[in-house]
This record gives structure tokens, sequence and C-alpha cells, in this order.
């Protein structure tokens, strides 16, 4: 038979032993299939991760109605007025606009077979949903028409999105937001995303890959004992080396195929499941979900050969002789010079980036990041092994729990820290990202100065004519339960020379809490003085509201103001009392708010709805201390959801690992209890035998975050700053897993510790 | 010979144990005085390994009753039947069950050591009862380092360290060469008389039952009694 017939046959015998051994074999074949098939099945989601991100931008992109030109579109047959109504449901957002064509070819967005008509709405799926729901009366109020229809999936970013399309007929163009357009689609060049959070969205998928990857490694090698003794067996019937790491090769390719199969199952279940999971506002179409060949390709490659090498790797330790007798190759101390090799390639490969000078607009190299942070985090799965054997070997017996622990990892502790490898990587990486998550946080973070202690929201009504007025606005905060508010009217005034100012319009009381004010009486007019730089108008000088003209009062008085309740700057501009404010020379005055509301629940909703009453351009925003940039938010939850997945991975990994110890030493386990070992001490053992290299994982992993958290900042400019309390939450995190897993093998290590598991027959 | 007891240290009566459809002991009795060998024979799946386990409180009977020293095992708890079984039996196995990543003697000061026993206390009786047993030169090694033999009277060493009053020997020469094997038995059963221990040998070899006072045999789950001649 020639070299390679004969080579098959080897393949193939591997592959059928690891299925022939009745129902043990098949259950240790079909744990590593599901392992590796978790696995896969994650790689394969972050490989179809820029498809569907991809697709969703071209959709919103389709649908992108702001249009950048230097010249306003004039009125035509094709061109369409449209409004922004910013709608806000608890803590979601509603993306509606108001429409209005202007003539017969008008354009229509994509998602739509017609504009809707005057009074009509088009909803998104879920909005239609939601409003068929309970909540649907708490919403319905903003949503302003009769449903007449549903967009379509190539109108909507997402599954999960909440969108209307409105039609109306009385939108004119106006400093209200309402603009005409042409087309839809025409999208102006993106701002891209800032350096640190495009470093922040590399260091993720990599932190959140690179434990998937050591997970995959370790699912490989889910029964391996059992696989050595087999492989002994057939050394004793004539197997030469090679043959035996043949043999183990189709094993282990058998498993790792399978969990292809299993793997390409997994994704397509979490496809179909995807549309019903929503990341904040983010929400993706199963058919978004594809991953890109050639990443698809490299998967489906690099598993078989993973666990094929990881295999060969795991042999090159194992002495494995005709009687049976499969020994460690303990003999030979692992060394740590290669070991090493990797993370100071990494730390090499991430050192160039550091004269990038990302406050000048330089953007960092997205690929040699990711490769620094990759080999660092890889190279801690190399470290781990050698450092649990070097520490362990230092450890002295003590209570019977401990010395058994302790000889157990001294025997073998290369298996223990391969099995925390995932905690220690994610552990690490998670550090590094938290750190490099402060520095973006506080750049993307910005305090709003908002006295968020006496007030909750601010209801603006937009201007022009016909718009509500400050009665109005007031009658519609007593209906929605307002405790207390704060109604001033505001308007824009210009001067020729193009300088401008704010005209304020408020009782007394009010006024009193926008500056200091010795006395008020209505008629009285002020001159708030602002920060430095702020044109403060004189008396008797001529201004603009819009076309109508108006002239500061001659007798108003200067005064110093007081912090915005809003946004805590000073108030600056002209302030009047109701009587001194001549209206028809300040037409564009509209009415704003800030408002306290009562303890019920709904009260923000119940505010927004009597807003929306007022009319559907009436925008309410909640007062926050702090205010985030939207797209850190994404990222945050995105990262959020992808650690959550690659823990339940690990703890998955650890609990299976640990299952598969004690069914390989059940008859050893049953015969401690038989001669009379307690089974509280064996389970203290077992759970110091997890324990133990967990805690030296998480000090590497310590280390290394730390280490690669500072290169991170270093990397964008930011100041090194260590978060203590974050990092030991990390770790906490990190640590949890050790009960987690002692309680989950509670069950199975209770039915192993009978003296009854002695029985063989 | 040992001479029969006043009273028979350990006892199973009218003995009843199935596994699912299988049954494995249907009525067998079994008494052993103290200081005797008793042999238990038989053919492969007869019960004889089943027997030994309801005798030393590892297997509950489905019926019957085992008394220690005039105790009714079914009457202890988990905790004590634990208790008994550390202090008052010991156990040699066919594969001695060493725990692989302990040394030699850490494996024979264990039983030791879960009693309370101080370390240096319980090493030194474990380094004596090696040196008794002739592998104290492999105390430091550690069970998958030593030959078949070495690893068996280990065994036996932690099986007599605590000094019990009745050792249960499953097959303990099953997995070793005749030579290696007569070795193991001469040690374990004059170490026992020595001791004043009794001992329940399960084996179906005649040649190892020749250590014994007395062969009990098992058939189809029930016992038959032979008195030897020494």
């Amino acid at each position: 038979m020639s070299r390679a017939g004969a080579w098959a046959r080897e393949l193939l015998l591997g592959a059928r032993l690891a299925v022939s051994g009745g129902r043990a074999s098949w259950s240790r074949t079909a744990m590593t299939a599901v392992g590796v098939g978790l696995g896969v099945a994650l790689l394969l989601l972050a490989a179809a991760t820029p498809t569907a991100l991809d697709a969703r931008d071209a959709r919103t992109a389709a649908r992108d109605d702001f249009q950048l030109s230097d010249a306003p579109t004039a009125r035509g047959p094709r061109t369409l007025l449209v409004a922004d109504v910013a709608v806000r449901f608890r803590d979601e957002n509603v993306r509606g606009r108001l429409v209005q064509p202007e003539g017969r070819q008008a354009p229509f967005p994509p998602g739509l077979a017609r504009l809707p008509g005057a009074g009509e709405v088009v909803v998104s799926p879920r909005l239609r949903r939601l409003l068929a729901g309970s909540d649907g009366p708490l919403l319905r109020p903003r949503v302003p028409g009769r449903i007449v229809g549903t967009i379509a999936d190539a109108g909507l970013s997402g599954p999960g999105e909440l969108a209307f399309w409105a039609g109306r007929d009385d939108l004119r163009v106006g400093p209200d937001g309402v603009r005409r357009i042409d087309r839809f689609g025409d999208t102006g060049q993106s701002e891209g995303q800032s350096p640190i959070l495009a470093l922040l969205v590399v260091v993720a998928l990599v932190v959140l890959l690179v434990p998937v990857a050591v997970f995959v490694g370790a699912a490989v090698r889910f029964g391996g004992e059992e696989r050595d003794r087999r492989l002994a067996a057939l050394s004793l019937v004539g197997a030469d080396r090679r043959m035996v790491r043949r043999i183990a090769g189709g094993e282990a390719l058998l498993g790792a195929l399978l969990g292809l199969v299993a793997g390409a199952g997994f994704f397509l279940g979490a496809r179909q499941l995807a549309s019903g999971a929503r990341v904040g506002d983010l929400s993706v179409f199963p058919g978004d979900l594809r991953p890109a060949t050639g990443l698809a390709v490299l998967i489906a490659v690099a598993v078989p050969a993973v666990s094929v090498g990881v295999t060969q790797l795991a042999l090159g330790r194992l002495a494995i002789d005709p009687l049976g007798v499969v020994r460690r190759g303990g003999a030979r101390p692992r060394r740590l010079a290669w070991r090493l090799a990797l993370p100071v390639l990494g730390l090499l490969l991430l050192v160039p980036l550091l004269r990038t000078d990302v406050a000048a607009g330089e953007r960092l190299d997205p690929w040699l990041a990711a490769a620094g942070i990759a080999c660092v985090l890889v190279g801690i799965t190399a470290v781990l092994p050698w450092l649990v054997e070097r520490v362990v070997r230092g450890l002295r017996p003590g209570p019977v729990p401990w010395t058994l622990a302790v000889r157990r990892l001294q025997a073998d502790g290369g298996a223990a820290a391969r099995v925390v490898s995932g905690i220690a990587v994610a552990v690490a990486g998670a550090i590094a990202l938290q750190t490099l998550f402060a520095a973006a946080e506080d750049a993307s973070t910005v305090q709003t100065g908002a006295d968020v202690a006496r007030y909750d929201a601010q209801v603006l009504t937009t201007t022009g004519p016909g718009r509500p007025s400050a009665e109005q606005l007031r009658a519609a905060l007593r209906r929605a339960g307002a405790e207390a508010a704060l109604v001033r009217e505001k308007t824009l005034i210009e001067r020729r020379d193009g300088t401008t100012s704010v005209v304020t319009v408020a009782s007394c009381r009010v006024l009193r809490r926008l500056a200091v004010l010795r006395s008020c009486a209505d008629g009285d007019a002020f001159l708030a003085r602002g920060g430095p730089g702020v044109v403060v108008p004189a008396p008797g000088s001529a201004w603009r509201d819009g076309r109508a003209r108006w002239r500061v009062p001659t007798e108003a008085r200067r005064v110093a103001s007081r912090p915005s309740v809003i946004d805590g700057g000073p108030t600056e501009g002209v302030l009047l009392t109701p009587a001194a404010a001549d209206r028809r020379a300040l037409p564009g005055l509209s009415a704003a708010a800030a408002v306290r509301l009562d303890g019920r629940r709904d009260a923000l909703e119940h505010l927004r709805n009597e807003a929306a009453r007022l009319g559907p351009l009436t925008v309410v925003s909640e007062l926050t201390a702090t205010r985030a940039d939207g797209e850190f938010l994404v990222v945050r939850r995105g990262i959020v959801a992808g650690a959550i997945a690659v823990l339940v991975l690990i703890g998955a990994s650890m609990l299976v690992s640990a299952l598969q110890q004690l069914h390989e030493r059940r008859r050893l386990l049953a015969a401690l209890v038989a001669f009379g070992t307690p089974p509280r001490t064996i389970r203290r053992s077992v759970l110091l035998e997890t324990a133990v290299p967990v805690a030296l994982g998480l000090a590497v992993a310590v280390l290394a975050g730390t280490a690669l958290g500072i290169v991170l900042l270093r990397l964008v400019g930011e100041p090194v700053r260590i978060d203590v309390g974050a990092t030991l939450l990390v770790v906490g995190v990190g640590a949890a897993v050790v009960p987690l897993v002692t309680v989950l093998t509670g069950p199975a290590l209770g039915r192993i510790l009978r003296p009854e598991g002695l029985r063989t027959e | 010979m040992t001479g029969p007891a006043a009273r028979p240290l350990l006892v199973g009566t009218d003995l009843h144990k199935a596994f699912g459809a299988t049954t494995a002991l249907e009525g067998a009795t079994f008494a052993v005085d103290p200081g005797e060998v008793v042999a238990i024979m038989g053919p492969s799946g007869s019960g004889k390994s089943t027997l030994l386990h309801c005798l030393a409180g590892i297997v509950r009977p489905d019926r019957g009753t085992v008394r220690f020293d005039g105790r009714d095992l079914a009457t202890l708890t988990d905790a004590e039947r634990g208790a008994l079984r550390r202090s008052a039996f010991g156990f040699v196995f066919q594969f001695g069950q060493l725990v692989p990543e302990l040394s030699c003697a850490e494996n024979v000061a264990l039983p030791l050591r879960l009693d309370g026993v101080p370390r240096r206390e319980a090493d030194a009786r474990a380094i004596a009862w090696l040196e008794r047993l002739e592998v104290a030169d492999v105390a430091r090694q550690t069970p998958g380092r030593v030959s078949g033999g070495q690893g068996q009277r280990v065994a036996v060493a932690r099986a007599l360290v605590t000094t019990p009053r009745v050792v249960f020997a499953d097959e303990p020469t099953g997995a070793l060469d005749s030579l290696n094997g007569e070795r193991v038995m001469d040690l374990l059963a004059g170490a026992a008389r020595e001791s004043g221990a009794a001992v329940v040998l399960v084996t179906h070899e005649a040649r190892v039952a020749g250590w014994s006072d007395r062969e009990v045999v098992v058939r189809d789950g029930r016992t038959r009694t032979t008195e030897l001649l020494a």
C-alpha cells in the first residue's frame, strides 16, 4: 500500500477509534464536538459581524435624509419636506420622521411603497407590536396619525428598530428642523470613529476571540487520558510512534470536523435567534449574519489544524509504552525562554505604534495593534503552565485536602493551567479593556451641568409661528402632573454685523433663578453678563428677530447671571419680564421649561405624551448629570454581550474539563472513600485543585492586563491611570468561576464519592 | 491455623443484593473470627466481590445483616461507616488504587493523616511499614514509577498501617506474576497474623487461597464453606 494510503488508513483508524468504544467513546467525542462547536459558532458570529454591520450601514445610508450642499434645495415637483421627531420611549429611541411631499414625484425612502398621506403613519414591525401590546397606550400619543402600513426590512437598521414615517400637511421649512430634500441616501462623509474607540473595538475583538481559540484548544483535549491509554494499547499491538501520532491525529480530526458541523448548526440556530436580540438600539437581521468567505474558510481550516496540532503537542509530553503504562514526560521541566517569546513579540509589535500621534489625528494601524495584543494575550497561555509548574513544585504538603491537591498539581499542573488559561486570558483582556474603557469613557462622557437634584426633564417647543405658547406649555405641564417648572420663552436675535444674542422672557420668579436681581417687577428688563467674550447687548441697541426689528429697552439694567439649570452655563443676553416684551417685534419666541416630575410610575412618559400633544416637534429630554457618546454606548453594550458569551463558554469549558477529570478518576476516588476518606476531604481537594491554578492565572492576568492597559493608554495618548476597583471587580468575576464550577460539579462528585463506585461489573 | 473464637468478629447473614435485573447475592452467609484468614472463591460474576463490598460496608445489602463486633452496619450513618472503614478496616485492591500523585510513603500515611495523626508521626509509621514490606527504597517515588509488585506491597502497607481488625483484599495478586503474587501474599498474610487482623481475601486462584485458613465458595450468589488443613 502506498504511503499516502497507509496514512489515510491510520487517520481513518483514529477516527473510528473515536466512536467505536461504546457509549463512553461516543459521549467523549460528542463532548469534544459540542465544545469545539460552541467555539466555532462564536468565531463564525465574529466573522459575520463586519458583514452584518456593513449591511446595516448600507440600509441606514440609503434612507439618509440629510443633504449637505452649499445651496438650499429649491421647491419643485421632486422635493419633499422632512423633519425629525425625537421620540424616546423608556430607554429606547424611536426614529420618527414627518414627511410632506411638495410634488407628485417626491422621493420616498427605502422600505416604503409610497409616502404616507397627511395624518397617516407607516411604522416598523417592532413599533407596531409595541403599540399593539400593553405599553401601546403609553406610546401611542407620540406616533402622530393613523397607522396605514409597515416599513419593510430595506428601510430599517435592524429588526428591533423602533421607527415611523408620518405624513403631514403643515410643515414649513424653518428653524425648527424642517428641511427640503430631493432624494434619500445622500450622505456626507462620516466623521469616523475616534482613535480611542477604534482601538477599543480592536482590543475587544481580540480579547473576546483569544479565549475562544484557547477554549477550542482545550476542547480537543477532552478525554485525553483515556485516549492516551488507548494509544498505549495500539502500541502493544505493533503501532510505532509515528503511527500512534497519525492515529491520534485522525481521532482529533474527527472531533474537530464534527465540531465544525456542530458549530455551523449552532451558528445557524443563533442566527435565527438573532432577530430577537438587541444590544441597545442595535439589532441585526438573520440574513445579515453571513460570515465573510475568507474568514469562514480560515475557521474551517484553522480549527482542524489547531486540534491536530494541540494533540501532537500533547503527545510530545507522553511516553507511550507497549505495556500500557502512560507516563507523563515530567522529567523534562518546561522552559521559560520560548514561552516569553510571544508576549515579548506582542510588546515589540505595539511599541512602534507609540510613535503614532493620535492627538494630531494620525490613525493607529489596527492590524498591528490586534496582532500585538493577541500575542501578549496568547503569551499568557504559554507562560501559565510554566508558572504553575514552578509555583506548585515549591508547595509543601499540609492538611490532607491540600496535600492531595498540591500533589496532583505537581504531577500535571499543565493540564490545570490549560483549563484556567481561558480565564486568565479573558481577565487580562478585560483589565486592559477596562483601563482603556475608563479613558474612553472620560473622553466620550461629558458633564451636562444640569441641576438634576431639582429638575428631571426639559421641554422645548420648536420655534416659529403657530407654535405653542408659554401658557399652552404650562397647561400641558399641569396635565402631566409636573411638581414644579421653570417656564420661559426664548428667541435668538442678531445684529447687523452678524453678532447674536438671546432674549429670554419670563416672570420675575423665573428670572430670579436665571440672574441675580435686587428687585424685579413686571415691565423690568435686564442685561445678564455671561462668560468672558460673550456679547451683552447695549441698552437701546437695534437687533433683529428674523425679519422683525427689535430694540433693547433703554432702561435695561446690567445684572450678574446664575448658572443655567439645564447646562450649568451662565445665562446671557437680555432678560425681559412679560410686560417688557414686545411680542410683535420678537416673533421667534418659543417656550422652554425645566420640569420636576412627581414620583409616580411612568411620569416621564406622561410628560412626553402631553408634550407630543402640543405638536410632534416638541422635544422632551431627560436631564442627566452626564451624557455619553451614543457610539461609545453601543460599543460598550456590544462588549458586555460578547464578554458574557465568552465567560459562559469558559465556564462551560472548565465545567466539562472538571467533569471529565472526575469521570477519569472515579474508581480512585471511590477507592479513597472506600477506605474511609471523608467525602468533604475530597471535595476540598477538588476545590483547591481548581483554586490554586486559577489564583496563579489571575495573578498573571493582573500583571499582563495592567501592562497591556498601560501600553494601550500610551497608544491613545491618555494619561496612565489604573482603576484598582474595576480591576478587582474583573478579578472577582474571574475568581467566581471556581465556586461556580465547584457547585456545578457537586452532583457528579456526589455520585462518584460513593464506595459503590468500586464495582466494575 | 487460628482456633475458633468465642464470637465471630464479622458476620454477614442471609445477604441479598441485586443490581438492576442482575442478582449478585442470594442469601449469602459469611463469618470471620479475629486473626483468621478466609478466602472467598468462585468463578467470575459469582458475587464474591459484592459479598466483600457488603461485608466492608461499601455496598448496602438489599436484605440481610452485616455485624462487625456485634454492631449492625445498617444502623450506622455514612460518616460512621466511613470512620469504621478508616480505623478498623484495611483494603487492598487488584490494582492497588494508590493515589498516583502522592509518593508511596504519602499513600501509606494517608489513612493515618485522615485519622488526625500528625504528619511526622504518620510519615514515620508509613516508612516503618514500607520497610517491613521491603519497599522502603520506593518511599519517595510515585506509584507510576514503581513495578506492579512494589505497588501492591505499598497498597498492603497502606491497608495495615492503621492496625486494622479486618483487612479486605480483592484479588490482591490479580495483576501480578506468580513470584510477585506469592511474595505479596506472604507479606499480607504474615503481617496480618502478626498484628492479629482478620483477612477477607477474594480470589479465584486456588494457589492464593492456599494462604487462608478457610475457604468460602460463592456460586450464583450463595456461599458454601470448606475447612482447610493448615
